[in-house]
């Protein structure tokens, strides 16, 4: 939803980053508003997972270049636990399975470091398990997940409703999504889907990142974006996706080469 | 047994090899490579219970008989070995008592595939065969590939040319038929670039008494090349059957072997996985069903060297009478092999009082960005299946018959040659069904 | 590997002092004179010094087992001391005597030497190098009737018990280091708790060596009779010293009918420096009796230290319904190479057994669980479930598996299960990404994986063992 008064969250200039050496995102241009609801698509290999897992820092890739501030400051001077804190979520595309460690357990400590971060109160176990048990109805988990050790043996539907789980949890500024419509049925993605259009909010906004449009029938973006080769080469509104679903990518590179072709000339 | 009678039994069974004709002039180092098997056949001992790799399977009933390498083809005719025939294979190599018999074997005359033999078609592809043969299957350590080299002479051979796809399997037959005789059946599949084919290698017996089959199979897997192997040991009752089978992995190819053991007094069956390229993939799956005074030992060893490799075993055991099964099997998981997916089962059921099972899943991981796990289950009849069949109906025995079938059977399933399928299915059904 | 994970499993290690006491040491070298010295010198009954030497003769005939999946230079049997132990000043008769550098040495390391500061409810027998230097809580113990000391006080005050126990689960010839125990060891640890009776409090032996070049050859010998049971912990420290030491004990335990023995250790000898210079080679053999018919053989294990681990505490389920169980968490580090596990023998009908295995390895060590389940053909309805974990840390140590599973009856039932898993940067990075730093990301990832073990522990040890990972416990301890 766009709104009147909102406020810039995220503002991304020139980023490039490689990974082991190759560089991946090549100047993206990127801005959210908190409200919005952003889609970014493109095919394989464009680069959409890759400035995913940049924004919440993931160690494998080195940013090269360009600027990302989160509410007033730079992302970059911020460690991946502290951007979690400061409210950037990623859904991620693989959850990996920790055994041993208790989903509960895990989902406590993370909520409990937020409280704290935040001057709030932590909960004790009991109440967080109130807690989670109402936001697991949400997203009709069964409670038995708490138990579970995070992810293991979790089917990859199940994994995606976990992620949302912590999503729901932590509350966070920016949410993230990362292909998290992939490898889910039609019932796990409708609910995956309510569960992240009732934790929209005013304040705070969603950045969804696929390459199918199927997601986009359930929680409906205010932009849909194309990126190719690193960087965004189209914005459009929801209508967009429908185009690409019909008419694939091929056209928006050529219709982009143009563009730039044409602007050479100008220039 | 002691040292001096282990020697002097190896040097019984070397008496037959002086009097082997030379191979033709371009497979001149084929004699080197013999007499090289030769000295370390001198070098080896027999292994004891104190080896660690032979600690569960004594083999002094094999060392106390002594065996002749067959001196004459024994004449059969097509119709004795028509019920081995399987209707899918097209091409057909026939070994009898270790030598090869023209007459029964069957080639196509243009299935894309080379199939021939050393002493007939070993010329014409000699680089081929010197770049495989002898190398993948190591006799430094062993003395039964040893002993196989040192009588290398009527090797199979199989080679699938660049990105050929064989239709239908291919099937190579040994035969045993006399009393007394040790054989060295040897076996080379080279698949190269993306080929792809389906190799049957099937021990049968038209004797019951004892005799010795001691064979060595190379298989060579080049990039994207994909090999089926099956393997079916239904050797005589009294026969001793002793196997080494190395097989080499090239990148991204693809490896699916099913070894079924059914015959045989003592039989041991060594296969080794080697994969040399990123991304190989392997299935190694196997049967052991005896009873009686059987015993079959399985060892398989494979291992990832290189990353991305993906390696599925399923080995089953069902051990009936006082029979003895033996298993182990070792996944390496080498430094630098990282992403390794390797998953090894071994499952056993002892249907009686005197069978026993010894089984060895074994891992050694090298490398920490893996996913590697192995589970081991001896056991009987899982009650609550037998309940739930009994409640239906059936009777206990009926029951429980037909559980134990469908234990074997999900191994026999895996089979890619529907017609070997039915036949070993049979097979399994009356093994099963006639337990006590 | 990442800097955290360097810091956290690269703790120093604390109690490599050494502490300056005037010792009686043997001359290096082993000869049936030295075990005749030693006989003399602890002034024993002509039965053992038999046994010594019965042992002693067997072991000339042995050679060191070469299947553990362990790497060494010869040990040079020759080249060890055989007896070493701080020289009394006169006969002990109560704690204020004992020597004042010692009770400096324990209280250093963490261990009460006196009963008003002990922990509540533990009795502790500490043995410095080769001998007992004192045990606390001993007379409260005997009021009960259980006898708690060092074996070579037994030897004199109950010889009928040593006599009929000592060397009935592991014979002088089990294998070469049992042997070599069997005809060289000093003291060790002695505890009878009679039928009926549950020992009041825990019970501990804290081993130290101090002594260069001196052999550790311990005996413990515990039995609890019918209807008795005991919890017994042991913790073991060494000196850093640039040579390998041999540490070779023997434990042996015997449960009769309805007995329970729980038995743990927190094993933290020297490890060796970064490089795999010294430490202490650690070559024992630990084996439970299940004699009777429900008793029960528990042992749990803390393998931190050493350079090198060879050791299978093992359990002989003889009485029908008997319990076996191990639990263990074995971390390597460095160039630290262990091969542990257990044996669990089934020979009574209806036994039961549960292995639980964690194998934690990082830098360049070598980490092996070997175990074997045995069900003999009398062993009706026997159960066992194994479950060996192995986690890695870093890309350049390794983790083996070795189960060997032998079955003879048909109506048995063995289950094992193995797998591997690994801290490494995607698993950090999950938890960053939800808020957790990567401290706090190991700690519950170690304490997550080795939990099933911890929980067996008594609490003051489960306390010790996690401190001794250098990780925080949060709450996955029950």
């Amino acid at each position: 939803m766009i709104y009147q008064d909102s406020r810039t969250l995220l503002e991304v200039r020139g980023l490039r980053a490689t990974v082991s050496g190759i560089e991946i995102l090549k100047g993206l241009d990127f801005t959210v508003n908190s409200g919005e609801v952003h889609a970014i698509m493109g095919p394989n290999g464009s680069g959409k997972s890759t400035f995913a897992k940049v924004l919440a820092g993931h160690p494998a890739y080195t940013v090269t270049g360009g600027t990302v501030s989160f509410m007033g400051r730079n992302l970059f001077d911020l460690a991946p636990e502290e951007r979690a804190r400061a409210g950037v979520f990623l859904a991620f595309q693989y959850p990996i399975e920790i055994p041993g460690v208790a989903n509960s357990q895990f989902l406590r400590l993370a909520y409990n470091t937020l409280q704290a971060q935040r001057g709030k109160d932590e909960l004790d176990p009991l109440e967080f398990d109130d807690f989670v048990r109402e936001k697991m109805k949400l997203l009709e988990m069964n409670p038995d997940f708490l138990d579970r050790s995070v992810n293991e043996g979790f089917s990859g539907g199940e994994k995606k409703r976990n992620e949302i789980l912590q999503m729901a949890i932590l509350e966070p500024r920016l949410a993230i999504l990362d292909e998290t419509d992939s490898g889910l049925d039609i019932d796990a993605l409708r609910i995956v889907s309510q569960g992240v259009n009732q934790l929209a909010n005013p304040e705070s906004a969603t950045v969804l990142v696929t390459h199918y449009q199927r997601l986009l029938n359930y929680i409906v973006p205010d932009f849909v974006h194309v990126m190719e080769a690193g960087r965004i080469i189209k914005t459009g509104g929801k209508e967009l996706a429908l185009e690409l679903e019909t008419r694939g990518y091929d056209w928006v590179g050529a219709e982009h080469l143009e563009q730039e072709a044409a602007g050479r000339v100008a220039a | 047994m002691n040292a001096i009678a282990a020697a002097g039994y190896l040097e019984s069974l070397l008496a037959g090899q002086p009097h082997l004709p030379a191979a033709s002039p371009a497979l001149g180092w084929i004699n080197e490579l013999r007499a090289e098997a030769v000295d370390r056949v001198g070098e080896l001992t027999v292994p004891s219970l104190r080896d660690e790799d032979w600690r569960f399977t004594d083999i002094s009933q094999l060392t106390r008989l002594s065996f002749q390498r067959a001196q004459a083809l024994t004449p059969l005719l097509p119709a004795d070995i028509e019920r081995f025939h399987i209707a899918e294979a097209s091409n057909r190599l026939v070994f009898v008592d270790g030598l090869y018999a023209p007459r029964l074997s069957s080639i196509a005359a243009d299935s894309g595939v080379v199939v021939t033999h050393l002493t007939e078609g070993g010329a014409e592809h000699a680089a081929l065969i010197e770049a495989h043969l002898g190398r993948h299957a190591n006799f430094g350590n062993n003395v039964f590939a040893a002993l196989n080299t040192a009588f290398l002479q009527d090797a199979a051979l199989i080679l699938v040319p660049r990105n050929t796809t064989v239709s239908g399997p291919l099937h190579v037959l040994f035969i045993a038929t006399q009393a007394g005789v040790a054989s060295y059946p040897r076996c080379l599949l080279v698949a190269e670039t993306g080929s792809a084919v389906t190799l049957i290698e099937d021990y049968v017996a038209l004797q019951e008494a004892a005799y010795f089959t001691d064979a060595v199979t190379e298989i060579s897997v080049a990039d994207d090349a994909q090999v089926s192997h099956v393997r079916v040991q239904r050797e005589g009752t009294q026969g001793f059957h002793i196997a080494n089978c190395a097989v080499s992995l090239a990148r991204a190819s693809r490896y699916h072997s099913v070894s079924v053991a059914l015959g045989a007094r003592l039989s041991r069956y060594n296969l080794n996985v080697l994969q040399t390229g990123e991304g190989a993939e392997c299935s190694v799956d196997g049967l052991a069903l005896i009873a009686s005074r059987q015993l079959a030992d399985t060892h398989t060893y494979i291992d990832h060297a290189r990353p991305f490799g993906i390696s599925r075993q399923l080995h089953k055991c069902i051990v009936g009478g006082a029979a003895h099964a033996v298993f182990n099997g070792k996944i390496m998981v080498r430094p630098g092999a990282q992403r390794t997916d390797s998953a090894q089962s071994s499952r056993n059921l002892l249907l009686s009082d005197k069978a026993y099972i010894d089984t060895q899943p074994q891992l050694e991981i090298f490398a920490d960005d893996v996913k590697c796990t192995h589970g081991a289950t001896v056991g009987q009849l899982d009650n609550e299946e037998v309940f739930y069949l009994t409640s239906r109906g059936l009777s206990d025995d009926v029951a429980r018959k037909l559980l134990t079938y469908a234990f074997g059977a999900e191994i026999i399933e895996r089979i890619p040659v529907a017609s070997l399928r039915q036949q070993l299915a049979q097979t399994v059904l009356a093994q099963t069904s006639g337990q006590p | 590997m990442s800097a955290v994970l360097q810091n956290l499993v690269n703790q120093p290690y604390k109690h490599g002092f050494v502490t300056d006491i005037e010792s009686d040491v043997a001359p290096r070298g082993l000869s049936e004179e030295t075990i005749l010295m030693i006989s003399a010198k602890k002034q024993e009954p002509e039965w053992l010094l038999d046994f010594r030497l019965k042992a002693y003769r067997q072991w000339l005939t042995m050679v060191e087992p070469a299947w553990p999946n362990v790497k060494y230079p010869p040990i040079d049997f020759q080249e060890i001391s055989y007896y070493a132990a701080p020289k009394p000043k006169k006969k002990l008769s109560s704690m204020d005597e004992v020597d004042p550098e010692l009770l400096r040495t324990f209280e250093k390391l963490g261990v009460p030497m006196h009963e008003r500061a002990a922990l509540a409810g533990v009795a502790v027998d500490v043995i410095f190098d080769s001998v007992s230097v004192t045990t606390t809580y001993k007379h409260k113990l005997a009021e009960v009737g259980i006898i708690f000391g060092s074996i070579s006080e037994a030897v004199h005050e109950h010889p009928e018990l040593v006599k009929k126990y000592l060397g009935s689960v592991v014979p002088v010839g089990d294998n070469f280091y049992a042997a070599l125990n069997s005809a060289v060891f000093t003291d060790g640890s002695f505890c009878f708790i009679p039928k009926g009776v549950k020992c009041p409090m825990d019970l501990s032996t804290y081993f130290r060596i101090n002594t260069e070049g001196s052999g550790q050859f311990e005996r413990t010998l515990i039995i609890a009779e019918e209807g008795a049971s005991v919890s017994y912990l042991e913790g073991c420290t060494a000196p850093r010293f640039d040579t390998n030491q041999l540490h070779a004990a023997v434990v042996e335990l015997i449960a009769l009918d309805n007995a329970d023995i729980k038995y743990s250790t927190v094993q933290n000898w020297y490890a060796g420096d970064e490089s795999g210079v010294g430490g202490i080679y650690n070559f024992v053999t630990k084996r439970g009796l299940c004699r009777g018919v429900n008793s029960r053989i528990s042992w749990t294990q803390v393998e931190t230290g050493s350079a090198i681990t060879w050791k299978y505490p093992s359990c002989v389920l003889l009485g029908d319904n008997s319990v076996g169980e191990f639990y263990s968490v074995a971390v390597t580090n460095h160039h630290q190479q262990a091969d542990t596990g257990t044996k669990m023998i089934h020979i009574g009908r209806n036994t039961r057994s549960t292995i639980v295995s964690k194998g934690i390895s990082a830098g360049l060590s070598n980490n092996s669980y070997r175990g074997l389940v045995k069900v003999a053909p009398s062993a009706e309805g026997a159960r066992n479930y194994s479950q060996c974990d192995s986690m890695l840390i870093g890309d350049r140590c390794s983790a083996n598996t070795f189960p060997y599973i032998q079955v003879r009856n048909n109506r048995a039932k063995v289950e094992h299960e193995a797998s591997t898993s690994k801290i490494g940067e995607d698993q950090l990075f999950l938890f960053a990404q939800r808020g957790i730093g990567a401290e706090e990301a190991v700690s519950m990832i170690i304490n997550g994986f080795c939990k099933d073990v911890f929980q067996q522990l008594p609490m003051e040890f489960a306390v010790e063992a996690t401190k001794l990972l250098g990780f925080k416990l949060e709450g996955s301890v029950g």
